[in-house]
């Protein structure tokens, strides 16, 4: 990185400063800051997929038909009742083995189960490999998942907060009832949901932090390897133990996207809360 | 069926640590939020700017991210510190260091809670008070306190359930000792050695659901408590909104 500044500023800046230059962009350096894609990633998959099973749990909760109505109930009060965590390994894990088992009920052979020693997968052709990219999008799936069952309460009670008026209103002047439900309920819902689903969004990004848990190269993980003590032959000891420093970082960071996500929300309520009553606004 | 009473059984001790997590960090979490919020509503610039502050970056941050620094900061205080002092076996142990970060966290997410409650204490009352002549803390006693802690309980109640369930990263950051493993620790490693992820994992959350569910039965009976006195009490709501 250093060769590939001019001479003059090469001369310029001191031994110390070209120290930290060269050490902040060596090869680990770098991939540490490539594996912010993997969390930005998850992050925004999750969110969108959250905001999806949101909206879909809250549809099935208000839904008038029983079975419906307690599937809905049953999705948002299971995955809000176990820990995001236990969630977060427990889908990935079981998706791969449901999958895995549907294969080698059609692929393996009685002998070759009969053969196979180990508990699982049943027999090695029915083995499926998951690499970085698949379990990246498991993890933003069951992100989804377990976010989604929050977003499932606050949307539900969000849509349950439009005045009744409103839609007594626009059933007064003819609408249909999907009429009434997208272009009245929906559309009102949402400067009710906002607080609610900033909410949850500022979970979701904190809950990224868990992607190295399912092997994921992530910022964590760079961030104790970066910092673990580092010993070179030719050098000696470059640093001690400087993890700690790696995860302060990583806390700034974490605090500054919560900071920016805060403004955001403030600029989304303000938009959506155009030409409404200001108490709606307040929320 | 046996199997699962079997595992039902195995997971008995390994419950103890989670609950022993939450237990050893909530009474404290409790106290110093109480200061935290009187902090952040103090006239001081100075008080409430870092209580501020301290809310802000403990709620702002990942525990998980929380609980990686500060064992990785005791780590490395290790050898000039601790050592020397004769106590590195109790400040780099889990069982100390995961309630010390986990009170740090509460603290933080408790104070905003009570900062909220504070701030929704009848202004009336407390000129009603004041113009009694109360003392300072005889306001505090018989206006503030009551009105907040009755404010703040449903909120609060779920900020207990969640540290409970927050506890499940602990021993993913720090080192198992032993025997001493918690739910998901055992659930993992049962998952290791017979792969079997539709038994451990649901058995490890139904333990979760069921303190959670003693939890909100138990707080439900002190808000009860709470609320007595007051003519048409608000109901305490078993399906909370869980917006930590």
């Amino acid at each position: 990185m250093l060769d590939l500044l001019p001479e003059w500023m090469r001369n310029g800046i001191g031994d110390d400063a070209a120290f930290w230059i060269g050490y902040l962009t060596n090869g680990k350096h770098l991939a540490w800051y490539a594996s912010f894609q993997f969390t930005i990633f998850a992050a925004l998959m999750g969110g969108a997929l959250a905001l999806v099973f949101g909206l879909a749990g809250a549809g099935l909760k208000s839904s008038r038909f029983l079975p419906l109505r307690a599937l809905g109930d049953f999705y948002s009060a299971i995955v809000r009742g176990v820990p995001d965590v236990l969630f977060f390994l427990f889908f990935p894990l079981a998706f791969e083995q449901t999958i895995e088992w549907f294969v080698s009920a059609r692929i393996c052979s009685p002998e070759a189960i009969a053969a196979n020693p180990a508990p699982w997968p049943p027999c090695a052709e029915a083995n499926w490999f998951l690499g970085t990219t698949e379990y990246l999008i498991l993890a933003s799936v069951s992100l989804g998942l377990v976010y989604g069952a929050f977003a499932t309460n606050v949307i539900h009670g969000a849509m349950r907060a439009v005045p009744y008026g409103q839609l007594e209103a626009a059933r007064a002047y003819g609408f249909s009832d999907r009429q009434v439900f997208w272009r009245f309920q929906i559309r009102q819902m949402w400067v009710y949901a906002l607080p609610g689903l900033s909410n949850v969004w500022l979970l979701l990004i904190k809950a990224t932090s868990l992607l190295s848990l399912l092997q994921i190269a992530d910022i964590v993980l760079w961030a104790d390897r970066l910092g673990a003590p580092n010993f070179l032959p030719s050098v000696g000891l470059v640093h001690g133990d400087w993890r700690w420093r790696y995860y302060l970082v990583l806390l700034v960071f974490y605090i500054l996207v919560t900071w920016l996500s805060e403004r955001g929300f403030e600029a989304l309520m303000r938009r959506a809360g155009r030409g409404m009553l200001n108490e709606a606004r307040v929320g | 069926m046996t199997t699962i009473l079997n595992e039902i059984l195995a997971f008995a001790p390994a419950a103890l640590f989670n609950i022993y997590f939450a237990a050893a960090s909530i009474p404290l979490g409790f106290g110093l939020a109480i200061l935290f919020a009187f902090g952040k509503a103090s006239r001081n610039p100075l008080i409430s700017a870092l209580s501020r502050g301290y809310i802000y970056a403990f709620r702002g941050s990942p525990l998980f991210i929380q609980l990686f620094m500060f064992y990785s900061l005791a780590l490395s205080m290790n050898v000039t510190h601790w050592k020397p002092m004769g106590i590195d076996w109790l400040v780099l142990h889990p069982l100390f260091l995961g309630p010390l970060v986990l009170v740090l966290n509460t603290t933080a997410y408790t104070a905003e809670i009570f900062y909220g409650a504070l701030r929704a204490v009848p202004h009336g009352e407390l000129e009603a008070a004041r113009a009694y002549g109360m003392s300072p803390w005889q306001q505090f006693r018989s206006v503030t306190w009551p009105h907040m802690i009755r404010l703040a309980w449903p909120a609060y109640t779920n900020e207990v359930v969640f540290l409970f369930h927050a506890t499940a990263i602990v021993y993913f950051a720090l080192p198992v000792i032993g025997n001493q493993k918690d739910l998901m620790v055992t659930a993992k490693e049962l998952f290791e050695r017979d792969f079997n992820a539709y038994l451990h994992f649901p058995i490890a959350a139904l333990y979760f659901l069921a303190v959670s569910l003693a939890v909100f039965f138990v707080f439900g009976r002190i808000y009860e408590r709470l609320v007595r006195h007051m003519q048409r009490a608000p109901k305490v709501r078993y399906a909370p909104k869980w917006i930590r």
